[in-house]
């Protein structure tokens, strides 16, 4: 069972997400900003982390920039309301870049090909 | 000689007869009686030095100024006696000459038939007689004269008179004439001018019996051209007898002519050394008063000319004013053509103004002036002559735009005259600057049209026609063009005719209408200016609103993109969980339908703030080379895992060599996943989705083709050209921005959008991209303009 940790400061979204991916059989585990994100990461283990860009006290860029640090080849998607920063440099980093949508198709098979999966 | 009473008789008797009215030659005469009479003489005679020979004993007498006393006549010398003297040498005579101050008067002779002694107191009688005949002559003489002088001056005072009353030339010459034959008592007087032309002299008036003889001629070229006058009389055995008098007019600057006159009306019929002097004062005189006469007629002459320049000027200035109260170009065109029409201004009958086109290289028709018919032309003129007010009040009075439109400025508005044409007087009047004036002579079929042979439409019945090959075609057309000049060049050419009174057209008119046309074309040019400006102004203004404008959807961007996040998450929470309950429904549930409802006005509103944000924004475009078939599969994944149009069969049709194209990934596949999207919306779950991406060449470049169909409606005809217009909407649609992006992100990729629309039917959207440059077109001879179009499947 693949792991993927959540990473949103919106409380709604995350337990959105949470429910979604764990009916599509993943395990899911929540963070509301990049601080608790990379605490949370060595214990957790994350196979995929979705992120959110916009988030107090830690941005996802910056979260994304620590993460790669030590992580090089684990699959980050950002996930973010902001379609604007697709082409930003600082997004380049992560595997992909997913508007948020109510619609989670798109995010579920970003996921899927980012793990490998179907 | 006897006593003192004898000598007392004889003076008293010398004395009466000089201080007696009668004439000089009856004084002497009666004096010499008595001297002959009171002396006894055998001869006494009074010898006018006239009479007196050269070199004899009289002429001794007359040098020597002494009185002569021979008292023996035997012993008088003979030698230096002249033979017309012998008759005087008496046995004894004496010779006592007479002198005034002056001159010599002559010589008083008494001889006698026998030798005789002269007393001293005889020959003190006889001096003193002497001196008294001496003082009769000079007084006589004197008298004379001064009869002489006073006719003279009566007649040169008469003609005074006479030349002073006119300085009308004609009359005053007739006058000199007439009063010199008066004068001079001719029987015929000439007087002859010069030809300033030819430089000939020519009879100018003639009065009394005067034929033209060539010797008469003769004489009064020569009298001319030596500025000498003569005094002629041709007298001879079988010649006509003729006594000429000419003296030529001699003023300080100039000679004009001569005056002669013939004949003498008196015995002898010829003309005196006095009647000559009389002449050349006359001459002189008249010279004077023929030379003030031409002064004058020169005078009056330059005063009528400067009175004419002065009205011209004065028209120029009102039309120079007229033009300075406008910088609207056809009113100031209607303005010039009107004054140069109108009868206070310049009074053509008709004008016409064809305007440079310096790009299109040509003379345009900008505008015309003038009556259609001879009628209108006549009301025109009646109603103009009614009206009062200055010339630059009537111009500017004009209606404009004018009421009707003439056919003539229809006719002259369609009128585009290539510069090059050579034979055409229009165009060369502009390309040589200068005016022409075409007069043509008048036929019976003047009305005659004709046509420029290099197919101007001027014709007769509206101008010019080209008049260098008249002699296939006569026509009796007149009409001159003067060009309208700017600053430095030729902006134009007025053409002016007098059609319907037919008036020549003088140089003098072509002078005014070149002065006019030089204050019209700079008024012209100033109007033509301020219209650029006005129209850099205008793009101005419309530049400074549209960056307004960009500003505010900048500012507006802004805003939307903040407010469009902060609803976006709760949108997704609240979609996200609708689709769940959605999904765990029974299918039978009625709260089934309210989730549906919910999940898709979540969508809607999704779509809306996406479109709201990117049509706001301008991003950057970020170019890579891209493969499209790659971003329409990934599109169609998307749309068709998001919601699986079941009863909607998608076609594709990919060519299997597809050039790349340089684009944004993101922005081109967001272009795309509209139009497809759009399409799965407009059949309503029902029809056939083409897709087509093909190859396609045009003009040596390279593009792809992609064309995305559905078998929907279509769209309304009436509201085809808003597809791609941002905020147009039909009320099936969302907010209506979808095709405003794709029309946006498609040209901004250099590339085309066209809607192929079949209402009731279907529509196409065909979007052509420039393939990547470096691929080698995929097609042989690609120029035809199409591409390999794959065709519909089945």
């Amino acid at each position: 069972m693949k792991r993927i940790m959540v990473v949103d400061d919106e409380e709604n979204i995350r337990f959105l997400y949470k429910e979604e991916l764990e009916e599509d059989g993943f395990v899911v585990e929540l963070a509301g900003n990049g601080k608790e994100a990379l605490e949370k990461l060595p214990f957790f283990k994350p196979d995929l982390i979705t992120l959110d860009i916009k988030m107090p006290l830690m941005d996802g860029i910056e979260t994304l920039k620590r993460i790669r640090e030590t992580e090089r080849n684990l699959p980050v998607i950002l996930c973010s309301a902001y379609s604007e920063y697709k082409q930003d440099l600082t997004t380049w980093a992560s595997d992909a870049y997913v508007v948020k949508c109510a619609d989670l198709t798109e995010l579920k098979s970003t996921i899927r090909k980012c793990l490998g999966l179907r | 000689m006897s006593g003192h009473d004898d000598a007392y008789d004889l003076l008293r008797s010398i004395i009466l007869l000089s201080t007696s009215p009668l004439s000089i030659e009856a004084k002497l005469d009666g004096m010499l009686q008595s001297i002959s009479g009171a002396f006894g003489s055998d001869q006494c005679v009074f010898l006018r030095s006239d009479e007196i020979g050269q070199n004899g004993f009289l002429s001794r007498v007359a040098s020597e100024r002494k009185p002569l006393w021979v008292e023996e006549g035997s012993s008088f010398q003979r030698e230096g006696v002249l033979l017309e003297e012998k008759d005087l040498l008496f046995p004894s005579f004496a010779c006592v000459p007479l002198y005034d101050e002056i001159s010599f008067q002559g010589i008083l002779y008494l001889g006698f038939s026998k030798n005789r002694k002269f007393s001293p107191a005889e020959v003190d009688l006889l001096l003193l007689i002497a001196k008294e005949m001496g003082e009769a002559i000079r007084n006589a003489s004197l008298h004379q004269k001064a009869e002489e002088t006073i006719s003279d001056l009566t007649a040169l005072h008469e003609m005074g008179k006479a030349v002073t009353s006119t300085l009308k030339l004609e009359d005053l010459l007739e006058l000199i004439v007439s009063t010199g034959m008066k004068i001079l008592k001719a029987r015929g007087g000439v007087l002859r001018v010069e030809d300033r032309r030819t430089g000939e002299l020519k009879v100018k008036c003639s009065a009394g019996g005067y034929d033209q003889n060539p010797l008469d001629e003769r004489i009064a070229r020569r009298v001319f051209f030596t500025r000498t006058p003569i005094s002629l009389n041709h007298f001879g055995e079988g010649k006509t007898s003729l006594s000429i008098l000419c003296a030529p007019f001699v003023s300080k600057v100039r000679d004009f002519g001569t005056l002669a006159f013939y004949d003498k009306q008196a015995e002898p019929s010829k003309f005196d050394e006095r009647d000559f002097q009389l002449l050349l004062t006359m001459a002189t005189q008249m010279s004077c008063a023929i030379e003030n006469a031409l002064v004058h007629y020169e005078t009056s002459n330059m005063a009528r000319q400067h009175e004419k320049m002065v009205g011209q000027l004065s028209t120029l200035w009102e039309l120079s004013k007229t033009l300075l109260t406008t910088v609207n170009l056809e009113r100031i065109i209607h303005m010039t053509l009107t004054a140069i029409t109108i009868g206070d201004g310049l009074g053509f009958n008709r004008a016409m103004l064809f305007l440079v086109n310096e790009k299109g290289k040509a003379l345009e028709g900008t505008m015309a002036v003038g009556p259609d018919n001879a009628e209108e032309a006549g009301r025109i003129w009646t109603s103009l002559s009614q009206s009062s007010g200055s010339l630059s009040d009537l111009v500017s009075q004009l209606q404009f735009p004018p009421q009707n439109s003439s056919a003539l400025n229809t006719i002259v508005k369609g009128i585009q005259i290539p510069l090059e044409q050579e034979q055409c007087i229009l165009s060369r009047t502009a390309l040589e600057g200068r005016p022409f004036n075409i007069q043509f002579p008048r036929t019976e079929e003047w009305w005659l049209q004709t046509r420029c042979e290099r197919g101007c439409h001027l014709g007769s019945q509206v101008g010019c026609y080209v008049g260098e090959h008249l002699s296939r075609d006569p026509r009796a057309y007149s009409f001159a063009t003067v060009p309208l000049w700017g600053k430095g060049k030729v902006i134009g050419v007025i053409l002016v005719d007098n059609l319907y009174n037919q008036n020549p057209i003088t140089e003098e008119d072509i002078h005014s209408l070149s002065t006019f046309s030089n204050q019209a074309g700079l008024a012209i040019e100033n109007a033509l200016l301020y219209r650029n400006l006005e129209d850099v102004h205008q793009a101005l203004k419309e530049a400074q609103m549209l960056l307004v404008h960009q500003e505010k959807r900048v500012a507006l961007g802004e805003m939307s993109a903040i407010v469009a996040h902060q609803i976006k998450n709760p949108l997704v929470s609240i979609g996200g969980f609708a689709r769940r309950l959605y999904r765990t429904m029974p299918d039978e549930a009625p709260e089934k339908r309210y989730t549906q409802t919910i999940i898709i006005e979540v969508g809607r509103l999704e779509r809306i703030l996406d479109d709201l944000v990117n049509s706001t924004r301008d991003e950057a475009l970020v170019p890579k080379e891209l493969d499209l078939r790659d971003l329409l599969e990934e599109n169609l994944s998307v749309i068709l895992e998001g919601s699986p149009h079941v009863e909607i069969q998608l076609v594709k049709h990919f060519s299997e060599e597809i050039p790349k194209v340089i684009g944004d990934y993101q922005q081109l596949k967001h272009a795309f996943f509209n139009l497809i999207s759009n399409a799965y919306q407009a059949m309503k779950e029902k029809g056939t989705l083409s897709l087509r991406v093909y190859p396609f060449s045009k003009n040596g470049s390279s593009f792809v083709r992609v064309e995305v169909e559905n078998t929907g409606e279509g769209i309304d005809p009436e509201n085809l050209h808003h597809v791609f217009n941002p905020f147009y909407t039909t009320k099936d649609a969302h907010l209506g921005l979808g095709l405003p992006i794709v029309h946006k992100i498609i040209t901004s990729h250099r590339g085309q959008i066209e809607v192929d629309n079949h209402p009731g039917e279907g529509v196409a959207f065909i979007v052509t991209l420039p393939a990547k440059q470096s691929t080698p077109p995929p097609l042989a001879g690609g120029d035809s303009g199409e591409g390999e179009r794959p065709k519909n499947g089945p």
